[in-house]
Order: structure tokens, then sequence, then C-alpha cells
């Protein structure tokens, strides 16, 4: 039993001392001349793989467009932006351990996470509703009492569900596929996500004249990138990075290029998104 | 360091509640999955050394079918391919008491019962056949001969590798909370999304994992030598 004791206390010893070998991230990158970002395969459009099999989206461009030019010039060579699958469960260790730099995806600056990770600043806005079949009498969050509800696992929208409205059956799926597909088929009601993600999988669905996407936003979900905590000098790069695009209208292009009238989901900019975006850098 | 370890997480707010039902969970899944396991492993691996050629065929098919497909494949197989079969009524009326945890359920017990049943094969495999023959000789039937004779001794042969499916089993009762069943893996993500500190949260979750695991290997162990027969089986000697 002391033998196992011993062995128990050497594991914990080492999943505490692991994260502790961290170096500055744009020492790596620049010893490495590859900036490995961590992002989604299923979240159209900010990140997934398209009909030709490219890895894809609005937030890798934003890495490819706007952050990558600036940390160039911060390392002071040309870096190559490597792709790793990062899930909400995964992507604050994949960070801790080093093993990304970056996380550009869909995650949402919360205060729990900014304890342990860095955000830069918010580069898409959007909030909580519900995907139904056409014809549901769900029609926003006040209609989920006694309904199955399917979201995904570690998302802040099954967090508040579960908090604010505990009256309708929460299941939670790893994944958006999974749920999509429980929706599809009736094993849940309604399918949960920030709207502009059930945007994304209605457009992408089989039959998109079946699904509704109803509700007000019954959440806030600013996304940012998250990085390492207390590595300032990138932290610096990657938000002069978006404020530039910002500035220079860059980051409105690569968001018509996704989002506008011809884009891969038609999701035009509100008056009061363009402010929040603008007000970060102080317009 | 950048990374600040916060291990109070465990232990403040629901954390606590949360884990201990994750482990219910995960722990009634399995001893449910391992029952059914069991049950199809014992049949079917008896069924493989029987000397009638249909059964063994039938059995042989049911293990190389179930054991050579992902389980993961099984999870979705069970949750997502089987139910839309079920007539509408009795769908409706599954989705509102616990399809995910019976889906899974059947996934892992069908899944083990195959593995399973390759342990129990080889158990009996190691008996000679002469004691088989000897007891046709006694004037036992076969169902006799393999309830009284070959089934005992070839089960208390085989509790070292079966103890190691069964901890198995438990252990790949994680996986189903690919279709939403909250046990103990789900409910440590569970932590991790309300604290967004992952490694105190994993860390939990696989010491648990161990405690449990060894506690089952302590047990087990316990019961090969209570059940040993001395003199069959050299370890007795030993022991």
């Amino acid at each position: 039993m002391k033998r196992t004791f011993a062995l128990v206390l050497v594991l914990a010893v080492a999943l505490m001392a692991t994260p502790a070998l961290a170096q500055d991230t744009l020492e790596k990158i620049k010893s490495s001349g590859t900036l490995v970002i961590g992002t989604r395969t299923g979240s159209p459009p900010f990140a997934y793989v398209n009909r030709d099999n490219q890895w894809v989206g609005f937030t890798i461009d934003l890495v490819e467009m706007l952050v990558k030019p600036e940390i160039e010039k911060a390392v002071g060579k040309p870096i190559k932006v490597e792709k790793k699958e990062s899930t909400p469960p995964t992507r604050i260790p994949l960070l801790s351990s080093n093993a990304v730099d970056l996380i550009a995806g869909t995650m949402t600056d919360t205060p729990q996470r900014r304890e342990s990770v860095d955000f830069s600043l918010t580069f898409f806005y959007t909030g909580a509703q519900f995907m139904v079949k056409k014809g549901s009498p769900i029609k926003g969050v006040n209609d989920i009492a006694g309904k199955r509800i399917a979201s995904q696992q570690g998302s802040t929208n099954a967090k508040i569900l579960r908090e604010k409205y505990p009256q309708a059956q929460l299941r939670e799926f790893p994944d958006q596929p999974a749920a999509f597909q429980a929706l599809l088929q009736g094993q849940v009601d309604a399918y949960t996500n920030d709207g502009i993600q059930l945007y994304g999988l209605k457009a992408k669905a089989p039959k998109p004249d079946e699904w509704d996407v109803v509700g007000d936003f019954y959440s806030e979900e600013p996304y940012g990138m998250a990085m390492r905590k207390g590595d300032a000098k990138f932290k610096a790069v990657v938000d002069a990075g978006l404020k530039n695009g910002f500035e220079s209208g860059k980051y409105f292009e690569i968001y018509e290029k996704w989002f506008g009238p011809k884009g891969e989901l038609p999701y035009p900019i509100t008056p009061q998104v363009k402010a929040y975006l603008l007000k970060q850098i102080g317009k | 360091m950048n990374y600040t370890f916060k291990w109070s997480v465990l232990w403040t707010g629901q954390s606590g509640q949360w884990l201990l039902q994750g482990l219910i969970t995960t722990l009634e899944l399995s001893a449910i999955a391992w029952v059914l396991a069991v049950v199809l492993g014992i049949l079917s691996g008896a069924l493989r050394t029987v000397p009638f050629r249909p059964l063994r065929w039938a059995a042989t098919f049911y293990v190389e079918f179930f054991r050579n497909v992902p389980l993961l494949v099984w999870m979705f197989f069970w949750y997502f391919g089987v139910t839309p079969l079920l007539p509408r009524g009795a769908q409706d009326w599954l989705f509102n008491h616990g399809l995910e945890f019976w889906a899974g359920t059947i996934a892992l017990g069908v899944y083990h019962g195959a593995r399973m049943s390759e342990v129990i094969r080889s158990g009996i495999s190691a008996i000679p056949r002469t004691q088989f023959e000897a007891s046709l000789a006694m004037g036992l039937t076969t169902l006799q001969a393999y309830r009284l004779v070959i089934l005992p001794v070839a089960l208390r042969l085989i509790v070292p590798p079966g103890t190691s499916e069964s901890l198995n089993l438990l252990k790949n009762s994680s996986v189903a909370l690919t279709i939403s069943v909250a046990e103990l893996t789900f409910q440590t993500r569970q932590i991790e999304t309300y604290t967004a500190k992952a490694i105190e949260a994993f860390t939990a979750g696989t010491l648990i994992y161990l405690v449990l695991c060894l506690s089952i290997s302590t047990i087990m162990a316990r019961v090969e030598r209570h059940y040993a027969i001395p003199g069959l089986i050299s370890r007795a000697q030993a022991g």
C-alpha cells in the first residue's frame, strides 16, 4: 500500500510540474518558426473543414491576415501557422501545456476563464439562442421547461441553462454534429448554442428550410483569442494585430468575406456590434 | 509559470456534489454493463467450445462482430442507430426515461461481453479435454458437464484476466459521455466549465478512477485466493 501511495504521489507531482516549463511565447515562435493555434473543425464559418477538405474560417483568416503579420514583425522573420483541433474541455489544457500558443476558434471571454488564460480584444459578439424544427412550440428561453435541450459540453450556454433554467432537461454532447444528430432524430426538442453558430449549422444542414433559429439572446458571448496567462508581450502583439485590423478596415473586409451577402453565411454586422468592437480601440 | 493552481475548486461550490453524482452514475453504468458482459461472455465463451458447429458459429460471429468495432461507434449505434427503428411511442417514452443511460449501458455491456467471451474461452481451453470426456463418461450430459465441471474450474482460472477486463469496462464507461451520460469524466469536464480549472478537475477524475480500480483489484485478488482449489491452481500453493 505504501508503494501505491508513492506512485500516486509521483503522478500528482508529474501532473503539477508539467505546465511549469513555460517559456516566452514569442521566443518559442521565433525558435520554431511556427505559430500553433488551437481551433475548431466543425464550427462554420469560424473554423471548419469545408467541402474541398480545407481547414478554413473567419477566425483562421483573422489569425492569418491580422495576427500573423504582427508576430512576424515582432520576431523579425516569416512564420508558419499550424492548426490543431481544440474543443471546449481541451483548449485551456492545450494552452497551459504549450501544445498550442493561441486559441482561435469560438471561445467566449468569461471572468472564470480569465483566471486561467488571457484574452485578446473581442473579435466577434453573439449570444445564445435555440435551433428547433420549424413549427416547434419553443420560441425562446421561456418555453423550455420540461423540454429536452441539447447543448455542447463545456460551453457557457449549458452553464447558464443549468443555473437559471433548471426545469429544462439538459443533454450535453461533446460536439456540434452529435448534438445536431440528436435534434434531427428527436432525442432532443431543441439545440442551444451561440446564435451565429446555429445559423452556420442551419446553412450547412441537408434541408436548411426545416430548421429555425429562435429566441432572443439569453447570454452574452464575446469571442476572444486566448493566450497563456501573464505573457504580456505576446498579448500586446496579438491585440495590436486585431487593433490594426479594426483601424484599417481589414477586419471588416474579412467579416464581409465570410458574413457578407456573398459570404459563407450572410449575417450583417449590426451597428451595436460594430460600435462594441470599435469601442475597444477607443473609437 | 503560466498556470495558477487552485485546488480549492474541487471542494468549493458544487464540485463535490457533481463528482459524487458522476461517481454514482459511473458505478451504476459499469455494474449493470458488467453483469450483461459476464452473462453474454459466459454464454458465448462456452458456446464457442461446444461440439456443435452452428452454435459455435453464432458465438464466433457475435464475438468478432462486436469486439472489432470501436466502442465509440457502438455508443452511437445504440443511441442514434437503434432508436429510430423503434415505434414512435416507444421512442418518445425512451427519450424521457434515460435513453442515454440505457444505450450507454447496452453498448458497454455488449462490447465487453464479446471481449469477456474470449477470456472465458481461454479459461475453458486451459482445462484438459479429458475432464470433459471423463464427465461424460460418468453419465453427465453436455450441459451438466459444463455447468458442474468445466465452468466452475474455468471461472477460477480466469479471475486475473477477468479482473483486467472488468477494470477496462469501468474505465471505458467514460466513453458514454459522448452520448450525454453524466458520468464521472463528464462531471470533471463540468467542473472545468464552471471554473476553467481543467488540470485540477482532470486530476480529481484520474485519482477517483485510480482508487476505484485499485480497490477492485484488491478485492479480486482476495476472491482469487478464497476460491482457489488447492492443488489445481498453482498460485494457491504459493499463497
